[in-house]
């Protein structure tokens, strides 16, 4: 009685998962600290039985189906480029685990005692472009992987780069560090008027120290943001444009019009005690 | 390499180290403006000048951004007779709906696009020599020079 290949792969079963486990990239290493070689096993063990079930079939079928067509199969490709995403340094990892995987299969095809160089020819072939499909679709899920992180990332640091400080009673600093574009204008402004509106506030204190260069769209946002706080009843001190921000504003052509600007924030700061009435005193002056 | 020859060059001879900066969104202007500042630094043009290259930059490269739906900076140091680095070249370029009036969009407070309409007359003003090339349905071509000391007695503008 003739041996089917799915019946012999089936049988080798144990070998080819262990012989896959041994040589896949990062199974010495002490990258998988936080997740154990149990748990790791036991992941590959079911990723390795997802991707051989098409193999399993019997009688073997022309076409593999691709993982767009196995929707389990996709599931852990993902959770495995995720899992690897956490530990690994290396964005190729999870490629290198499957082909690991492909060459472990094809050294074990080629054991089968019914292989002929024909058959050998075409379930290789057919084996090669099964596993293209999948080292395909887990590139994709690595990039997509990446681009939300780095989404991710992005976002976070626009919520930490637009705090609105209160400086004291109606005073608003600030401080805008870094890129100003639409998306930051906004949030900024929406930031701030929010703030205005809750404490109160008369004077704003714009600083502009931290961000690298001012054109005209950088301008336009800032007397939109300024516009809307003097609507709310809070005057803005501009602080902090540099040197050469200032000759190329005007070279530009841009004119902050009735704007209050100083040069450097702590005479913004000043300005701002003054339009509330307030200024800052030594102690010995306030004591005679 | 992708740059058209534009015109006037100059007697320059063309130094290496292009920089090309792909502009497909807001989120690119601010590397464009970063690449010229950074460049300007090297070769020696004083803060305030890399300043003044550096916002022109990133007035070129916004107007790739929101009129032209994307294109190109180019990026290179030119060197002056001597053979030394002394200049650097601004080019955008893109394949954008072009500008059907060069006088006007060249005019103070003219914008398309509710801006401040100062982008290119502003940026013309920062650089030593500047021109710009457009043909409607076909795109446009800036291309702006600063050198590192301003030597030109006389701005050469033109537009095409």
């Amino acid at each position: 009685m003739s041996l089917s290949l799915p019946t012999f792969l089936q049988a080798r079963r144990e070998a080819m998962l262990a012989e896959w486990i041994e040589a896949s990239p990062g199974a010495d290493a002490e990258t998988s600290v936080s997740l154990s070689t149990e748990a790791r096993n036991r992941q590959m063990e079911i990723l390795f039985d997802e991707i051989m079930a098409p193999l399993l079939v019997d009688p073997p079928t022309d076409f593999l189906p691709g993982p767009e067509e196995q929707a389990s199969l996709q599931e852990h490709l993902q959770a495995m480029v995720t899992e690897q995403a956490r530990h690994a340094a290396n964005a190729t990892d999870p490629i290198a685990l499957l082909f690991v995987l492909r060459q472990v299969l094809l050294d074990h095809l080629a054991q089968w005692p019914q292989a002929s160089a024909e058959t050998l020819a075409e379930d290789t072939a057919r084996l090669t472009r099964y596993f293209d499909q999948i080292t395909l679709f887990t590139f994709d899920s690595v990039i997509r992987q990446r681009d939300r992180q780095i989404s991710e990332q992005s976002m976070s640091l626009m919520e930490l780069s637009t705090p609105v400080l209160r400086l004291w009673h109606q005073i608003l600093l600030l401080p805008l560090v870094g890129i100003i574009d639409t998306g930051r204008a906004r949030q900024v402004t929406d930031h701030l008027l929010e703030a205005i509106a809750r404490h109160e506030a008369r004077v704003t204190v714009i600083d502009l120290t931290g961000v690298p260069i001012i054109d005209t769209s950088v301008a336009q946002h800032i007397m939109k943001t300024i516009d809307a706080a003097r609507l709310l009843g809070s005057r803005v001190v501009l602080t902090g444009i540099s040197p050469e921000g200032a000759q190329t504003l005007t070279k530009l052509g841009i004119r902050f019009g009735d704007v209050t600007c100083r040069a450097s924030l702590r005479a913004g700061i000043a300005e701002a005690l003054l339009l509330t009435g307030k200024c800052i005193a030594s102690m010995e002056d306030s004591g005679r | 390499m992708p740059v058209a020859a534009p015109p006037d060059t100059g007697p320059v001879a063309r130094e290496r180290g292009l920089h090309v900066i792909c502009i497909r969104g807001e989120q690119h202007v601010m590397q464009a403006a970063r690449t010229a500042r950074q460049l300007a630094e090297r070769l020696g043009f004083t803060r305030n000048l890399a300043y003044h290259v550096a916002t022109a930059t990133s007035e070129l490269a916004s107007n790739l951004a929101v009129h032209a739906g994307g294109g190109h900076v180019y990026l290179r140091p030119l060197a002056g007779p001597d053979g030394h680095p002394t200049g650097l070249e601004v080019i955008a370029e893109d394949q954008g709906p072009g500008i059907v009036d060069l006088t006007l969009a060249m005019t103070e407070g003219y914008s398309t696009a509710s801006r401040l309409g100062c982008g290119l007359p502003g940026a013309s003003r920062l650089m030593d020599e500047f021109y710009i090339r457009s043909t409607p349905g076909q795109g446009t071509h800036v291309r702006a020079v600063k050198w590192r000391q301003a030597e030109t007695p006389e701005p050469k503008r033109a537009a095409t």
